[in-house]
């Protein structure tokens, strides 16, 4: 009987382990590049569901395992090597199976993240001195040892007891959220949106912090947030702070070299840029609150059925349960001069344009009656391109370039000299205007960190804003000049108005 | 055992390699109706640019593009409607003319210039342009497809539609020309003086050279691209 129950137990492990092995690798391509090569064999889509399924699953297991051990107190038997190697292999799934949920519960800043990669990858090797040498040892046999499972001994009550704790345990992860007190302000309370928390609200105000991870070029990749909010009976404000020690405002500059003008970029013709961006925070929100960005993430490089692929192979968000999560992203140089934040939405998957090379699934600026910040090129090309606007005088690149003191390019006046760099955003109009201006911001950045205020109705007419109401669960992402690659976190921000 | 560990490398060997193959990139699909041009008269790729025109197989006609790049073919500017003496002269706004603009500036400049290799650009009639508009494909995006005809703003466009009865709010100047709005989708008569934007059309007389999969098509491989102002 007990040979029957660790056979059961050794079966659904196999399953479980591969499952969360192939999509938690899946889940790590979008921070670590190399794990890219093994793209071609890992699954795409919404893994993180497969992930925490099979976490769950392993966890159950796991204790399963130690009743078992309880009951059953026999010795190990193999060989020396093999026990030796099984208690390698405990002591990784151990280590996994805690970092694991520490990254669930956003628990994260001793390097969870980390050691859940690196066990991992020992889990790998485990499979390697383990499965591979049993099937180096035994071949076809090994097989026929361990799937036959004789009826009559089958532990029926074990599988049963599976089938029920799991999908219970499961359900029990879908609710994962930590909360922010939305505090009342006074009718009368003045509020400036300055980038500054010295108004005396923000002072007597609790804050939460929440740790992110997984960004390119902030400090191992962290960076935690400082959050709080006020609201009264129109509006929400909310309060962020995070650390980034980098204060970038060079957005794509424009280089002139020995062949003309061109962008400084290294990744943004996939648009993956990594290095010339300027930094950028985003906030989603949801009525819903699930894991992997409430079921928005869709990862690899073509996640979606009849749906273009994306360039760098990493994924995109799209909503596939038909509702809209709002999504507000604030750009340290594209919106903060328009004191506001790009109000954006995740929906159902766009119709793909013939014309257009990027394929955003269902990330898309709500509309707008008229503005936009435009970039300085008339035509994009990694070997060249033509400036629309030339500076009078040469000015940082770390800017908005401005409309008055710059003149329309003519290649005639353009007597700059090789090396000079100039702004590539350019306002040609006035600042959005309609549903994508719903969302008023301004951030400033002093000594390492960047403090943003964000102010936003708590109802608007639009079909593409989620309403500021209790219950609402908010994610947030900092980008250090990064066009994609945000710092995440998994639990949700629950808000909680006061009455 | 020796046959279990070359078999197993094997198969390591099977999916390394499947993994390291190079994976070409899904490829651009042509538009069922539409074609970029080049503004020396080239058809282009659907994600090849920049271009000056686009044609219209369905109709057979040529559209000039509209830039933001403060040529004469800026999408900013407007016109009065003004076409062979009739309408009313430079009530427009353009950077291009010493005085303001009018319909038959942009019809002289263009022609002037050959865009795309023609020059025989004129205003639209209301049935060619209105033949443009479609549904929005994204929120509040115009009644066109827009990742051919960028730049296309939210308002009046004119065509060579005139003496047509003005609405009763624009009763004192009795007749007017006819305009598509690309924010609706609608069509109206306005006033001659009214700052309406303009897209010129042709009727390009080497069609055929346009078609899809032409000889010169393939002599321009290099894909480029314009991110758009709303990438991340």
């Amino acid at each position: 009987m007990y040979r029957s129950t660790f056979l059961l137990l050794h079966l659904f492990i196999i399953i479980t382990v591969f499952t969360s092995l192939f999509s938690g690798l899946r889940i790590a391509t979008v921070t670590h590049d190399s794990f890219l090569l093994l793209s071609p064999i890992l699954p795409e889509g919404r893994v993180h569901f497969w992930h925490m399924l099979s976490a769950c699953t392993l966890t159950i297991l796991s204790f399963s395992y130690l009743i078992y051990r309880k009951k059953n107190k026999s010795p190990p038997t193999g060989s020396k090597y093999h026990i030796f190697i099984n208690q390698f292999g405990y002591l990784v799934f151990v280590a996994s199976l805690i970092t694991g949920w520490c990254v669930y519960f956003n628990l994260t800043q001793f390097n969870a993240h980390t050691i859940h990669l690196i066990s991992a990858l020992l889990i790998i090797a485990y499979l390697i001195l383990h499965s591979w040498v049993y099937v180096i040892q035994y071949g076809k046999k090994l097989i026929k040892r361990l799937l036959f499972i004789p009826k009559r001994q089958f532990p029926w009550v074990c599988l049963l007891a599976l089938l029920l704790a799991t999908p219970l345990f499961f359900y029990l992860t879908l609710h994962n959220q930590t909360f922010l007190q939305v505090t009342s302000l006074k009718p009368q309370t003045l509020m400036e949106v300055d980038g500054l928390d010295t108004e005396e609200a923000w002072q007597n105000t609790p804050s939460i912090k929440v740790h992110t991870i997984g960004g390119a070029n902030f400090i191992d990749g962290q960076t935690t947030v400082t959050i709080k909010a006020l609201h009264n009976q129109h509006e929400t404000f909310f309060l962020f702070k995070w650390q980034d020690p980098t204060h970038s405002l060079a957005h794509l500059p424009l280089e002139k070299t020995q062949d003309g003008w061109k962008v400084k970029e290294n990744g943004f013709v996939n648009f993956d840029e990594r290095k010339h961006y300027e930094d950028k925070f985003a906030v989603m929100l949801s009525h819903t609150c699930g894991n992997g960005a409430d079921g928005t993430t869709h990862l690899g490089k073509k996640p979606l059925d009849n749906k273009p692929n994306n360039w760098h192979g990493k994924g995109y968000h799209a909503s596939v349960d038909g509702n809209i999560r709002d999504l507000w992203h604030w750009k340290a140089v594209r919106t903060n001069d328009m004191v506001l934040a790009d109000d954006n939405f995740i929906g159902p998957p766009a119709q793909p344009l013939h014309g257009q090379r990027r394929y955003s699934a269902g990330y898309l600026p709500d509309g707008k009656e008229s503005g936009a910040y435009v970039m300085n090129w008339q035509w994009y090309s990694q070997t060249g391109v033509i400036p629309k606007r030339l500076p009078d005088t040469l000015t940082t690149p770390n800017q908005v370039l401005p409309w008055f003191g710059s003149s329309a390019y003519q290649s005639a006046k353009d007597n700059y000299p090789i090396g000079s760099q100039i702004p590539s955003v350019l306002y040609r109009s006035n600042r959005f205007e309609g549903d994508r201006a719903d969302v008023r911001a301004r951030g400033h950045w002093k000594d390492g960190v960047w403090t943003l205020e964000l102010v936003r109705k708590n109802q608007t007419s639009s079909d593409h804003d989620v309403a500021l109401q209790n219950g609402i669960c908010m994610w947030v992402s900092a980008f250090d000049h990064s066009q994609i690659a945000h710092t995440r976190h998994n639990a949700a921000i629950a808000l909680r108005y006061s009455l | 055992m020796n046959a279990r560990i070359v078999s197993s490398l094997l198969i390591l060997a099977a999916i390394t390699l499947y993994c390291s193959i190079e994976r070409a990139t899904e490829p651009s699909h042509e538009h069922p109706r539409y074609t970029k041009i080049s503004a020396d008269g080239e058809p282009l790729k659907p994600w090849q640019g920049p271009w000056a025109c686009v044609l219209d197989h369905q109709s057979n006609l040529l559209w000039e593009v509209k830039t933001d790049n403060e040529s004469i073919h800026d999408g900013y500017w407007t016109y009065s409607w003004f076409n062979n003496h009739a309408g009313e002269e430079n009530l427009g706004d353009c950077y291009f003319e010493p005085a303001r603009c009018d319909t038959e500036d942009l019809v002289r400049h263009t022609n002037r210039h050959g865009l795309c290799g023609v020059k025989n650009w004129r205003l639209p009639t209301h049935t060619e342009l209105q033949s443009l508009v479609q549904a929005p494909t994204r929120p509040s995006s115009t009644h066109i497809a827009h990742d051919y005809f960028i730049h296309i703003k939210h308002g009046d466009y004119w065509t060579s539609d005139s003496d047509d009865q003005l609405p009763a709010h624009f009763e004192q100047f009795q007749m007017g020309g006819k305009a598509v709005n690309f924010h609706t989708g609608q069509s109206m008569t306005l006033p001659y003086r009214n700052a309406a934007f303009t897209m010129l059309v042709s009727t390009a007389p080497n069609l055929t050279a346009f078609r899809f999969n032409t000889p010169r098509l393939s002599n321009r491989t290099s894909v480029i691209t314009q991110p758009k102002e709303n990438d991340k």
